[in-house]
This record gives structure tokens, C-alpha cells and sequence, in this order.
């Protein structure tokens, strides 16, 4: 692995969310000369960059524990959604009984104390989570595990109606004010752009910072060989455990960030679909490298946008990629670009098209290592 | 009140017929490969509308028979283009490539039949009455048939997996397939057939579940979820696993619509999680095949 040089890698990110705005169909440095059908739920070009950052945040996440730990979750939908339901109860209250007990919260609207309520929930229940299954499973039982434990989230989101207002979701949520701005400074969208830019970027930072950290390490070292980082002496479920939650908060941070976007919030969030594009997006970008989720949301969305103007069957091209990633590129945009680095465009095509050398690759390596391990 | 209860105990029972049938093969599959089929879901939904659009040229016997086999050949394609690529890769990538199927089948089928709940034709005479047994009267399709067509095939299932050459290769394989390879035996041939027959299960349960439920796209992500659930309670690679788990979680999460129903969705992870703190390998599941 390249030594970490962490300004570069910030300055790099920062540029990008700079630019991501005006790269969007629409924008000024629109660089597709056929300009695509538009964003289907928001009509403006920087709604799609905000919804790539918020994503590119999950995704980032995600890959704490995919890419870098080695463990497929196949539920991380489950803390964008707790994360976006705490913000969202937080902001317009609620008044539910639990059997005779009533619970009553009238709701405020601070923006920090939301994010805090919110990284409160999705830890204490991915702590709980992770303590359940970490010791118990690992490999495809880990990943069918976690998915069952997200349908427990969606189930509830859509069942108890009273708290959540059921399938409809709760609308409606306000934007808070920030400290030191202008009221409403948050009602323009550009405005949003930027708060969510900061915001990500931020979180970008923190995870790059433990990724390269000791602490990073030691995950890449269960990540490769869970059996040898034991007898180096880690203890490796505690190192899990620690991986679980600290890549449930970062999703948490991005619900909280997507309630105010969206300013309502349906079960759908935590649905096996919104799981399912968080792997996507991961693969898609490349799971083996740091950055790979954000190109992965970027790359994503954009497909999205363009497919689902085209055609109401617009999964089965998502589907189609997953399957075509997994098939002929599973190192993903960045493991590609590595090739290309590396060895060279004739090479790089070889290596892609040639099934054998794909398990030697040395960016191949960089990918979880098998199940047992043995 | 007890009408309602043994009501809801033989309703559980029918899904739980159905459940055993898809985890059975989702189990047969993950056992002897190691892979998981996301897609399985998918194969039962379209095991219930093939049998709905051959219900409309032919008798109702072999519509379903017909729906199953097409869904075992369909898989049988399914492992030989796409899943035998990535045997000798990190199972966890089968898992990424078949929900990506998934969702291509899914949308196949909106393209295909539509969007809206299609509804199975008249069943024969025969099969649409109830049978009357003291004060119970007792749908003959959903009580009696469906029972014992589910019963009938796990006996096969049951006789090809412990009393025949290929279920000895499909057991030994479980253990150790580089082994059985080694000692001689086509594996890749296996895998297929082995592949098939789960898929097979799966059609069949969709064809059974057809007159039952209302058909739509959304049977396959719905069903699936609670199939890995069956598979966890009752133990990986385990074929009474597979009955144990889905009887229980169909009776038990029938009950919840009595109790509270609001939570009889959540009966089965509810289950799954006592399941994974007394008995983390499921109930009958086999020590350290998956650990």
C-alpha cells in the first residue's frame, strides 16, 4: 500500500467537492455534450452533487467494514435510516404510547444536538448488533445476518405508524438554523451544497485519519488473515466490534444529513434496496482503495439519473453492473486505474480480460481475504 | 378463540411448507458450494408466474410441474454462464452477483407481466373445496394438497440425498468438495445439477404458492429475506434444518397475527435472534462448516 500522504488526499477531496456542482448536467463545466434527462425527484443540477456526497459518506462507511475489515454487511441501510428517523423524531417530536406508557417529545430544532441524538441510536444499536454476531458468524452468514437484522429496522419504520407515520414516512422536517448564519440560510439549495460539503468532508477526514491509523492497520490485518492478527495477539472480535460501529456511525451522519436534504424520511431508506446500492456503489468505485466508494456514489448516481429517464426498468441496468463488476472488474474504477498505473494500458486490458490473473492481482490482494481463513 | 388459533396454526403450517421447499434448496445449494443465491428469491417468484401464464393453456398438474422443471433448467443456465465464474473467489462476491441478478429477473418480470397482482385461475373442482372435519372445514388445496405435495417431494429430496450414489457425492461434497474431486468425481457436473435441483425447489414452491397468494414482482425480495432467516434457525446445509426452521417460523409468525399484528414480520428475525444467542449454528446446522 502507497504511504499514506494525508494533505494531498484532503486537498484532492476538498477540490472535488468544489468541483462536483459544476460537473453535474446543468452545471457550468457540464462535460457530457449530450446533456442527459434530469435529476427525476429535484429539478436542480445541485440537489444530484448533494445526494452524491451524502451517498459517497455511506459508502465511505460501508467500506470501513467491507473493504477494510474484510465483512460483507448486507444491512447498512438499516443506521442511514435509524440515523435519519432520530433527526427527523428529534426535529418534530413525537407522542406515542409504548402499552401504557407515553412517551412525548415536542421537538427542537438544533441541528447538533440531532447529530449527537442520532450517533446515540445507530451506536447503541449497531454496538448491540455487533456484539450479537460478531463472536457468532462470519463470512456469507455475517452478510445474511446483518440484512436480516435491517429488515427488523425497515419492519419497524413501517409498522409502528404512530412513531413513524408508517409507509408515508414523516414529512414536513425543517431545516435547522445554524449558528452564526442568517435564518433560513439553510433554505437554498446551494446553501445545502455547501453544509453537506463541509460536513462530509469533515467525516472524510476522521475516516481517512482511522484507516491509517494503528487502529486501520490492525483491521487490515484481520481483514487478510483473521488467524494471524489473533496470534499476534489483537483481539480480533474486539477489533470487530469496534470496525461494526464506527462504520455505522459515519451512515448515521449521512441519514442526519439526508433528513434535512429531503427535509421527509420513508422506510424505504432502510430498505435491502438502499443496502444493496451501498455495496454497489463500494464495488463500483473500488473496494480496496480509500476514495473508491466516493467515485463509486459518483458513478452511481449518475447512472441513475440517466437510466431511469430512459426507462420505469431502470434496476435491471443497475443489477446488469453489478453483475458485470463482480464478473470482470471486482477491483472496481480504482482497481482499474491501479492496473493502468501500474502496468500499462495493454497489460491493464489483459489482466481485465483474462480470468487468471485477476486472483493474482496484486490489487486483487487488497480485498478480503476468503471465509475460514485456513 | 380456539378456532382462530388451530385457523392460524394451519395457515402457518402452509407457509411453512413453503418455506422448507425454498429454504431446502437455498440449503442443498449454500451446503455442498458455499454459495449464497440471492437470486433464489427471484426463482421462486418466477416459479409462480410461469405457472400462472402455463395455467392458462393446460391443466393445473402440469403447469406446476412444468413451472418447476423450467426454473430447475433456468438455474441450471444461471450456474453454468454466471455463478461458476467465481467459484475459487471470495464467496461473498456469489452473494453481490446474484443479488444483481435479482434485480434483473425482478425487472424482467414487471417488463413481462405488469406491475399488478395477477390472480391464479380457478383451481380444479377437486382441489378448490374444503373438507369438513367436526366444526373445522379445511381447504383442501391449502391444508391437504399443498401438505402433502411438500411432504411427498422432501421424502424424494429426502432418499436422493441419503440413499442414492449422487446424494452420497452431494454429502461427502459438503465436507470436502476438493476431496470428492480429487477421488475422481465429475464436481463441476455436480454443482450443476445440484444448482438445479435447488432451483428446482424453488419454482415448485413458487407453482404451489401461485393459487395461494397474489402474484407479484415483489414475492422475490419479500421471500428471500425470511428464507436466510429459515436457513440461520435451522442450521446451514441441513436438510431437517431446512423443515424444522420453516415450520417453526411459519406456524410461530402465523400465531403473531393473533397476539399482534403489527410484529408478524418480525417474528422470524425475532426467533433468529434467540436462535443466535443459544445456538449460533442453528438448530440442527453442523459445527464449524461455516465459521
Amino acid at each position: 500500500m502507497p504511504k499514506a500522504r494525508p494533505w494531498v488526499a484532503l486537498l484532492s477531496v476538498g477540490v472535488a467537492f468544489a468541483v462536483l456542482p459544476l460537473v453535474m448536467p446543468g452545471g457550468t463545466l457540464d462535460l457530457y455534450p449530450f446533456a442527459g434527462p434530469r435529476f427525476p425527484v429535484h429539478a436542480g443540477f445541485i440537489d444530484l452533487a448533494t445526494t452524491i456526497l451524502i451517498f459517497a459518506l455511506f459508502a465511505l462507511g460501508f467500506n470501513l467494514l467491507f473493504g477494510h475489515t474484510g465483512e460483507l454487511s448486507f444491512g447498512h441501510a438499516m443506521f442511514f435510516s435509524l440515523g435519519a428517523y432520530a433527526t427527523a423524531l428529534f426535529t418534530k417530536g413525537f407522542d406515542v404510547y409504548v402499552g401504557a406508557l407515553r412517551l412525548v417529545f415536542a421537538g427542537a430544532s438544533n441541528a447538533a444536538a440531532a447529530l449527537a441524538v442520532s450517533l446515540g441510536v445507530v451506536g447503541l444499536w449497531a454496538w448491540f448488533v455487533a456484539r450479537l454476531i460478531v463472536p457468532r458468524s462470519s463470512g456469507i452468514y455475517y452478510s445474511m445476518i446483518t440484512l436480516a437484522f435491517a429488515q427488523v429496522i425497515y419492519s419497524i419504520t413501517f409498522h409502528w405508524g404512530d412513531l413513524t407515520g408508517g409507509e408515508d414516512g414523516i414529512q414536513g422536517i425543517d431545516r435547522p438554523q445554524l449558528p452564526g448564519l442568517p435564518a433560513n440560510w439553510l433554505q437554498d439549495s446551494n446553501n445545502v451544497y455547501i453544509f453537506t460539503a463541509v460536513v462530509v468532508f469533515v467525516a472524510v477526514a476522521i475516516l481517512y485519519w482511522i484507516i491509517n491509523s494503528k487502529f486501520g492497520s490492525v483491521l487490515h490485518a484481520i481483514r487478510e488473515n483473521k488467524h494471524r492478527a489473533r496470534f499476534l495477539g489483537y483481539d480480533v472480535d474486539k477489533y470487530r466490534v469496534n470496525s461494526f460501529v464506527l462504520s455505522a456511525l459515519f451512515p448515521g451522519v449521512a441519514g442526519w444529513l439526508w433528513t434535512y436534504f429531503q427535509q421527509s424520511i420513508n422506510p424505504d431508506a432502510g430498505s435491502i434496496d438502499y443496502s444493496g446500492r451501498v455495496v454497489l456503489m463500494s464495488l463500483l468505485g473500488g473496494i480496496g482503495s480509500f476514495a473508491g466508494p466516493m467515485i463509486g456514489a459518483f458513478v452511481y448516481w449518475d447512472l441513475q439519473n440517466r437510466v431511469s429517464g430512459l426507462t420505469k426498468y431502470w434496476p435491471a441496468a443497475i443489477g446488469a453492473v453489478f453483475v458485470l463488476f463482480v464478473l470482470v472488474a471486482p477491483t472496481g474504477i480504482a482497481g482499474i486505474f491501479e492496473d493502468l498505473r501500474r502496468y500499462g494500458l495493454a497489460t491493464a486490458l489483459r489482466r481485465i480480460f483474462s480470468r487468471e490473473a485477476r486472483f493474482t492481482s496484486d490489487v486483487a490482494e487488497e480485498l478480503p481475504a476468503h471465509r475460514t481463513g485456513s | 378463540m380456539l378456532h382462530q388459533v388451530a385457523d392460524q396454526i394451519f395457515n402457518g403450517i402452509t407457509l411453512g411448507m413453503l418455506y422448507i421447499l425454498i429454504a431446502l434448496g437455498l440449503n442443498i445449494i449454500l451446503g455442498l458450494m458455499g454459495v449464497i443465491n440471492f437470486s433464489h428469491g427471484a426463482f421462486f417468484m418466477l416459479g409462480a408466474y410461469v405457472a400462472y401464464s402455463l395455467a392458462q393453456h393446460m391443466g393445473f398438474f402440469p403447469s406446476i410441474l412444468l413451472a418447476a422443471v423450467a426454473i430447475g433448467v433456468l438455474g441450471m443456465a444461471f450456474e453454468v454462464l454466471l455463478v461458476r465464474r467465481l467459484y475459487g473467489r471470495i464467496p461473498e462476491y456469489t452473494l453481490l452477483l446474484t443479488y444483481g441478478t435479482a434485480l434483473v429477473f425482478e425487472q424482467i418480470v414487471r417488463r413481462i407481466w405488469g406491475d399488478d397482482a395477477l390472480r391464479y385461475p380457478d383451481l380444479p373442482g377437486w382441489l378448490a373445496g374444503s373438507i369438513t372435519v367436526g366444526a373445522y372445514a379445511f381447504p383442501v388445496y391449502k391444508d391437504v394438497f399443498l401438505v402433502g405435495m411438500t411432504i411427498a417431494i422432501l421424502a424424494i429430496v429426502w432418499l436422493i440425498i441419503n440413499k442414492t450414489n449422487i446424494g452420497m457425492i452431494i454429502r461427502a461434497g459438503t465436507r470436502d468438495a476438493e476431496m470428492v474431486q480429487i477421488l475422481g468425481v465429475n464436481m463441476p457436473l455436480m454443482f450443476t445439477a445440484v444448482f438445479g435441483l435447488g432451483s428446482f425447489l424453488a419454482g415448485l414452491a413458487g407453482a404451489l404458492a401461485a393459487p395461494v397468494y397474489a402474484i407479484i414482482p415483489s414475492l422475490a425480495s419479500q421471500w428471500v429475506v425470511l428464507t436466510f432467516v429459515v436457513v440461520i434457525v435451522g442450521g446451514i446445509g441441513s436438510f431437517w434444518g431446512a423443515v424444522a426452521g420453516g415450520l417453526i417460523i411459519g406456524i410461530l409468525s402465523s400465531l403473531m397475527e393473533l397476539v399482534y399484528p403489527p410484529a408478524v414480520e418480525l417474528t422470524g428475525f425475532l426467533i433468529m435472534g434467540v436462535i443466535l444467542l443459544v445456538r449460533p449454528r442453528g438448530i440442527f446446522g453442523v459445527e464449524g462448516l461455516f465459521e
